[in-house]
């Protein structure tokens, strides 16, 4: 069995001729050195600050009994009523639990899907195979949700292909996106007919990364297909997979909305409810106004923020990156 | 408690008749807001009659009588003939500015560089008005964004039915648009008539306070659309269909029941519906404010959730549905009942009158085949039918506060242009266009539009909404009229009366909220997902969060007008 090879840069133990001293430089030279840099990255943290920390400031209006029509100072605080009405709103748990079911969903049974996929991709050896595979499993991706949707509704819907397929042939009509008990598994189906292949780019730009001289070294020691896949394929794409897994158990709370949103009246609200929703339509259909849906979006990235730091500790204590490198 | 604003109220004598309502619309704030510090989203009761400060109504003579006379709004008049139109506007104002406006339509935007625009602009006086067509099924909720970020143009149109989906309207109202009221008070027919020959209720339904108890900041802040009455909808059926079929049009809800079942089947696409759910409750006496009726008996307001019939109701959607009565895909809310009807594949459809008069012309012009006709009002039981008779106006045109008084004057010149009614060479050119080009003349004398009249001038809004005429006529194809006219005649003995005349009432957040849950449980009913059991469950956690609190809202806002 081949082993890893060193990757540290080869001058790395080298010691040095002589010393050098270096003076610290000050701003205004270090700005006269990385002044191209800085105007590199101007647009971004523009960007960052315009779309991004803006925005965050304005997350005080959940404690604001905010309306915008009068200065922003004169808006009274009312310290955490709107999460208590939030928390004490008996629709708010039943949409709570739909998200973590659809979260849960989605990780169990969506995120192993794109990592098989990409598995399965990076198998086929033939180039016109591979780039039919790849276009048929990722391009659904750059469809609507109003198309998806659609589309299932005019395959598999009451009065849809298959259902009148069926009843031509003198069955029962087909009751599927209409039927709240298979809402989870239609949602799968939406899920991985839409995303799998998407997921599954970043996996193979991972397993591009493997040096392939290590399935070589392996072949010729005998490890058969699955060795090779167990000892070098998952090892790896450990770090990416990780990386991903602390990032989606951080936006557990936001499991989409349009998906939902668009299912809502065929499949009911009970069942469809989930979280952005929830907000949607209490928030601007019902009318309780930007501090409520404020506080509700709050709460999501509280606890999102929380999902990561936990997920990401956890991982550097079993030794891995992470979504950064501890120092 | 007054309204959020940045500017200071201002101060106007006025004449409440129901001086209780300013007192009524505050009273309700404390015990809504006691759980919390929370006091926004807690509804307002607007007083909109008994205001000094209106402009003086002065009859506007019409220069056509309707050859059937009605009486109005309830019963409107209508022709059944077209008249040569008479010029209504003799000395048009000359107007320069450059206006925008902002207005929903449902369809296609049409091209913005028609004769029609250029031809009504020279018509007005020359002011240019440009239109920012927007999506007419997301308007309503869309445009609470575009209002509180004041990115609208210079005007905006909004029907009363969009209303429900503004959080506090008043204060989006008295901080975004221009107060009227020292423009229009008062006489204003030398230089407006036809906005001075505007029914005062039609004004006195665009009038919005700073602070609803003090009935001295009110003020008029929009430009009323049609002012109309009576039914203003229907469930339409078709007529051959049925004659084919041997059935007789049913008198009852029991009647109606059996037609559906003797109608539909779904193995081969026939079905009695595509949809039913908000006009079904007229058929079990369900009709009132958001639902709310005063209960003489037990003196006590009641919502329609806490009535037998409202189970009897749920009852018969719920026997659509099990029977197959319905349309599979009706829970999608996807489903084109118009394409369905003219297909056959539907009998009935729930709609709007206009869907009567549209399914005649289609006919003429050979696109549709048969008639269609509305059901006679129903009642389930052997119980009286209900009709809600909808008498208001149809929504508003508002002008952003940022204008100056002379670019207000400027607009109102042109919506005093805009307000001539049926019979007046104005009219003609609004509704219809050119003639050769938007229309031509039929075999009757009658405006025929053209496939560029319908697309251009009939289906937009576009001006055509700006202000409501002088007065509102049953018009289009002579035989729908006539019958529309005895329609209206029949439905007046069944007119629900309207507990709440005289005031606008918006309901609390925590209601409204409420009520969003309340129609998605009966949807759950009425679609299978849940059991009629469900019932008091359901009305018992709408009670609980929000229902009993915007009781007493409603109670109050009813007790300040007919006493305790």
């Amino acid at each position: 069995m081949a082993t890893l090879q060193s990757t540290a840069p080869p001058d790395a133990d080298r010691t040095p001729d002589r010393l050098v001293v270096r003076r610290k430089r000050t701003v205004a030279q270090r700005f006269r050195h990385d002044w191209p840099l800085l105007l590199l990255a101007l647009p971004v943290v523009a960007h960052l600050a315009v779309f991004h920390y803006w925005p965050t400031a304005w997350n005080i209006i959940a404690f604001m009994d905010y309306s915008p029509y009068r200065p922003f100072w004169e808006n009274p605080f009312v310290g955490f009523a709107w999460f208590e009405r939030l928390f004490a709103d008996p629709y708010f748990t039943p949409a709570l639990l739909n998200t973590l079911k659809f979260a849960a969903l989605n990780l169990v049974f969506m995120f192993p899907l794109s990592i098989v996929l990409a598995l399965a991709m990076n198998g086929i050896i033939s180039i016109k195979a591979r780039s039919a595979f790849q276009s048929i499993v990722y391009l659904p991706h750059f469809f609507s949700w109003v198309l998806v949707v659609t589309v299932f509704v005019q395959v598999l819907g009451s009065d849809g292909l298959i259902s009148n397929w069926i009843m031509g042939g003198g069955g029962e009509r087909l009751n599927f996106t209409s039927n709240p008990d298979t809402f989870l598994l239609l949602v799968w189906m939406q899920w991985a007919w839409k995303d799998a292949g998407w997921g599954m780019i970043i996996f193979l730009a991972a397993l591009a990364s493997i040096n392939p001289s290590l399935y070589e070294a392996a072949a010729s020691d005998g490890a058969n297909r699955w060795r090779r896949m167990w000892h070098i394929t998952l090892p790896g794409i450990r770090p990416v997979i990780i990386l991903l897994l602390i990032l989606q158990i951080g936006s557990i709370l936001s499991v989409g909305f349009e998906q939902y949103q668009l299912q809502r009246q065929s499949i009911g609200y009970q069942s469809t409810e989930v979280l952005d929703t929830f907000v949607y339509y209490q928030s601007i259909i019902g009318n309780q106004g930007e501090s409520f849906g404020t506080a509700a979006g709050l709460f999501k990235g509280v606890i999102g923020l929380i999902l990561i730091l936990v997920a990401n500790n956890i991982a550097h204590r079993l030794g891995e990156q992470g979504i950064y490198q501890k120092s | 408690m007054p309204v959020p604003s940045s500017t200071a109220p201002f101060k106007r004598r006025s004449l409440f008749k129901v001086a209780g309502l300013g007192v009524a619309g505050a009273a309700g704030l404390p015990a809504l807001a006691a759980c919390s510090d929370i006091e926004s989203g807690s509804g307002s009761v607007q007083a909109t009659e008994g205001f000094d400060f209106l402009p003086t109504y002065q009859e506007w003579p019409l220069p056509v009588e309707p050859d059937l006379v009605g009486e109005p709004p309830n019963h409107p008049s209508a022709f059944i003939s077209y008249p040569e139109p008479v010029q209504a506007v003799s000395e048009v104002p000359s107007g320069s500015g450059t206006y925008e406006m902002t207005v929903p339509i449902w369809g296609d935007t049409p091209a913005g560089d028609d004769p029609y625009y250029t031809t009504v602009t020279d018509a007005w006086g020359g002011t240019t008005i440009n239109l920012r067509h927007a999506d007419g099924n997301t308007f309503a909720d869309t445009s609470v964004q575009w209002l509180k970020a004041n990115e609208y143009g210079d005007a905006i149109q909004i029907f009363s039915w969009m209303l429900g989906s503004h959080s506090n309207f008043t204060e989006t109202v008295v901080n975004n648009f221009y107060n009227l009221t020292d423009i229009l008070k008062g006489d204003i027919a030398e230089r407006w008539p036809l906005l001075a020959g505007l029914p005062t209720s039609s004004w006195g339904q665009s009038v919005w306070s700073k602070d609803l108890k003090d009935p001295d900041s009110a003020g008029v802040y929009g430009i009323p659309m049609g002012f109309s009455g009576g039914p203003g909808n229907a469930v339409m059926f078709r007529t051959d269909l049925m004659e084919g079929a041997n059935l007789a049009v049913p008198t009852t809800v029991e009647e109606l029941l059996e037609v559906c079942r003797a109608w539909s089947d779904d193995a081969n696409g026939k079905w009695a519906f595509a949809g039913l759910d908000w006009f079904v409750g007229q058929w079990f006496s369900l009709g009132g404010t958001d639902g709310w009726n005063w209960d003489p008996d037990q003196k006590k307001m009641i919502h329609n959730v806490e009535r037998p019939e409202f189970t009897e109701m749920m009852e018969f959607r719920r026997t659509l549905w099990d029977e197959q009565l319905i349309h599979p895909d009706a829970p999608t809310g996807t489903l084109d009942p118009h394409a369905m009807q003219k297909a056959g594949n539907v009998l009935f459809t729930q709609d709007s009158m206009v869907w009567w008069n549209d399914y005649a012309l289609q006919v003429k012009r050979g696109e549709a085949e048969g008639e269609i006709n509305p059901l006679p009002p129903l009642g389930a039981k052997g119980r009286e039918p209900l009709i809600s008779m909808n008498t208001s106006i149809d929504g508003w045109t508002f002008l952003n506060k940022d204008l100056g008084r002379e670019q207000v004057e400027e607009i109102l010149d042109v919506a005093n242009w805009c307000a001539s009614p049926y019979g007046t060479t104005e009219y003609e050119l609004l509704q219809y266009g050119v003639e050769g080009e938007h229309f031509t003349l039929g075999n009757d004398g009658s405006p025929v539009y053209t496939e560029l009249g319908s697309e251009l001038v009939l289906a937009p809004i576009n001006y055509k909404v700006v202000v409501g005429q002088v007065q509102t006529f049953l018009t289009g194809d002579p035989d729908v009229v006539q019958k529309r006219f005895d329609f209206h005649a029949a439905a007046q003995q069944y007119a629900a009366e309207n507990p709440f005349a005289g005031m606008r009432i918006e309901a609390p957040a925590d209601a409204k909220a409420a009520g969003q849950t309340l129609w998605d449980q009966q949807n759950d009913i009425a679609y299978g997902r849940a059991e009629l059991s469900s019932i008091p469950e359901m009305v018992e956690t709408y009670m609980n969060n929000g229902g009993e609190a915007a009781r007493e809202y409603y109670t109050e806002a009813y007790e300040s007008v007919h006493g305790e």
